[in-house]
């Protein structure tokens, strides 16, 4: 397969652009997805038009609700929310509606539609602009999750995500969106539900996400060094995520530590953890740890939202905490 | 353009009697079976509000889309629901539309009949997504949102106005304002008397209905309406006045109704007012009436039939169509 070295930002225009080719009934909605704030939509405009790249006015839950009456009838939207906060303001759309009505209908309605919005801090974006609320999720019914952690991860989840024909969320880390990477030319699709070996360890397994994950691989080399060899997987679908890949992990290693940067309770760590101590204790041999942010809003000054955060530091001291 | 092109022709008008009347007896019965504990989920009659639900609906083509409400079963007769599919989903069956998940709340994929959101007022938006598809789709469909007056007070109203008239969306906004909202008058929450002049703000064609127990009148506006919007003019706005003649659901005894005015409301029920109509106009005889009534009744007795026959879903059917487990 080709391979051509792009920025993360156009691997996601990428799979817009291959979709909406592909399919006329894939659409894009959002506040300023024509001039694009994040670079994420940026050009499609041009090429495709007002119908299809539908500028919408600042009513969050209103036009997501807007995207899933449009799936209800035929569209494919992909609908953009700036940042992950405002998830909160669309929860409405998104667990009462998208995610029970295919089950209500007994089948008889699909709602095939992604929303794409922001997670993690990146300086100053303070409480409102920082936070990655994946989890808020979790215990919503029928949505699926994905993060990427690179470009070609970016264009294969998107394309599935739309080519899926349930609601699929996919939350991109701002941190990454400068990332640059090798991107396959043409259709590329990352299989929701599938998790990757980032790493290979014999020692601990570390499940994470997202840009958490370059946190994770730094922490893995100043382990090694101490003798300590890390299995980092890349969930890549946060819900459902892949239990079978954890489990095959937990085989060689026993120890399970979950690396994410939403906060510590009620988090994707706090589910994972429950389900394999419930499902896989005798994998176990030690107690699964969780490395998260803190039970706060995430503060605007340097020093405050550094320290709300989990680093490379807290990964290594986590991680010989499942050794002792 | 001719004042009479809005008529509600003789054919319409004896089709739309026909589903009031239908409605009105589906929904008696339904109370029934709720008291005799055949049907779990009570009662939201929508007693007094036939002639605008069942008219607004009954004009309908099925190529356009609905979203009702839970008062009533008027406007899903009106787009054409059976009987029958209405009393499987009120009794939990198997065979119902939903499979026995849905219960109160109506839809039909098959008629266009779009989910109706227990949230209430939330589903403003689902209807300008629905007009988007329309659009996009090169379709000349028209999607019709109907919806109380209480519904008007949730923060969905004003954004959805707000894009339907921006993106010149075929749209229709049918409100009700039958005097209460849940176990309250409006006029508690609301504080204007119309609910319809708001959407001047949104450059929208707007109408009230002062008498909306009256099935031409009804008519008269709703076929402006879809003229206006299925010509590709954008949303339209209709409200109807009518009074709701029922309570809010089964249980409630409607303590905050003033008695006087109920009593005045109840000699103005659309039903035997558009049955006047009808005679005076020599559209139906006495006879036929009575076929009509005689014809819903046996409807309904083969439906509750059909229902009571029908078995429970299966509890192993409950993960089907649960997404991402």
């Amino acid at each position: 397969m080709d391979m051509t070295e792009k920025y993360y930002t156009e691997a996601v225009i990428d799979a817009l652009r291959l979709e909406m080719m592909e399919d006329d009934d894939v659409v894009v909605m959002g506040l300023d997805v024509k001039p694009s704030i994040w670079g994420t939509t940026r050009g499609l405009y041009e090429e495709f038009g007002p119908n299809r790249i539908i500028g919408t006015p600042v009513c969050e839950g209103s036009f997501v609700m807007a995207g899933v009456g449009a799936a209800l009838t035929g569209l494919k939207p992909v609908v953009e929310l700036l940042f992950s906060e405002y998830i909160y303001l669309a929860m409405n759309p998104i667990a009462n509606v998208a995610g029970v009505w295919p089950h209500v209908s007994n089948g008889g309605f699909k709602v095939p539609m992604v929303i794409q919005s922001f997670i993690g801090a990146n300086g100053f974006g303070a409480h409102s602009h920082s936070q990655s609320t994946q989890a808020s999720l979790l215990n919503a019914q029928g949505i699926k999750v994905v993060i990427p952690s690179s470009p070609a991860d970016a264009k294969g989840l998107l394309s599935s995500a739309i080519r899926d024909e349930g609601p699929v969320v996919i939350f991109h880390h701002r941190q990454l969106l400068p990332m640059t990477g090798e991107v396959p030319e043409g259709e590329h699709s990352v299989p929701i539900g599938k998790g990757s070996v980032m790493r290979k360890g014999d020692d601990v397994t570390i499940v994470s996400f997202g840009a958490m994950l370059y946190r994770c691989l730094e922490a893995a080399d100043i382990l090694e060094k101490d003798g300590i060899n890390i299995e980092i997987i890349d969930l890549r679908t946060i819900i459902p995520f892949d239990q079978e890949l954890i489990a095959q992990s937990l085989e060689k290693t026993n120890r399970l530590v979950i690396v994410e940067d939403g906060r510590k309770r009620g988090g994707i760590g706090s589910e994972i953890a429950a389900v394999f101590t419930e499902d896989y204790f005798d994998l176990l041999d030690a107690p699964i740890m969780r490395v998260a942010a803190l039970n706060a809003p995430i503060p605007y000054s340097e020093p405050l939202e550094k320290a709300c955060l989990p680093g490379v530091d807290k990964i290594i001291t986590t991680v010989k905490k499942t050794l002792e | 353009m001719d004042e009479n092109t809005f008529e509600l022709t003789r054919e319409e008008a004896l089709d739309l009697y026909s589903k009031m009347v239908l409605t009105r007896h589906t929904e008696n019965r339904h109370e029934e079976l709720y008291q005799k504990q055949v049907i779990p989920v009570s009662t939201h009659l929508g007693t007094g509000q036939e002639a605008i639900a069942c008219v607004i609906s009954g004009l309908l083509e099925k190529k356009d889309y609905l979203i009702g409400t839970h008062r009533g079963v008027a406007e899903y007769i009106g787009k054409g629901m059976r009987v029958e599919d209405i009393f499987l989903e009120y009794g939990g069956k198997a065979d119902s539309i939903s499979g026995g998940r849905s219960g109160l709340h109506l839809h039909s994929p098959e008629l266009n009949i779009l989910p109706l959101l227990g949230e209430l007022g939330t589903d403003f938006s689902l209807a300008v997504g629905a007009a988007l598809s329309i659009r996009n789709k090169g379709l000349d469909s028209v999607a019709v949102d109907y919806f109380g007056e209480g519904a008007s007070e949730q923060t969905d109203f004003h954004p959805a106005m707000n894009m339907a008239a921006l993106y010149k969306l075929p749209v229709i906004f049918c409100c009700c304002t039958n005097q209460f909202v849940e176990y309250h008058p409006y006029r508690e929450s609301t504080c204007t008397a119309d609910i319809a002049p708001r959407v001047e703000g949104y450059a929208m064609p707007w109408q009230i209905i002062k008498d909306g127990n009256d099935m031409f009148a009804v008519g008269r506006a709703m076929k402006e309406a879809i003229a206006h919007s299925r010509g590709g003019n954008g949303p339209y706005f209709l409200e109807f006045k009518t009074y709701r003649l029922a309570p809010h659901h089964s249980a409630d005894q409607c303590i905050y109704r003033d008695e006087k005015e109920y009593e005045k409301a109840t000699k103005k029920d659309p039903v035997p007012i558009a049955q006047k109509a009808l005679l005076e106009k020599k559209w139906l005889t006495t006879e036929e009436l009575d076929k009509i009534t005689a014809e819903s009744l046996k409807i309904i007795d083969q439906a509750v039939k059909t229902m009571e026959e029908s078995s429970l879903p299966s509890a192993d059917t409950i993960m089907n169509f649960a997404m991402a487990t």
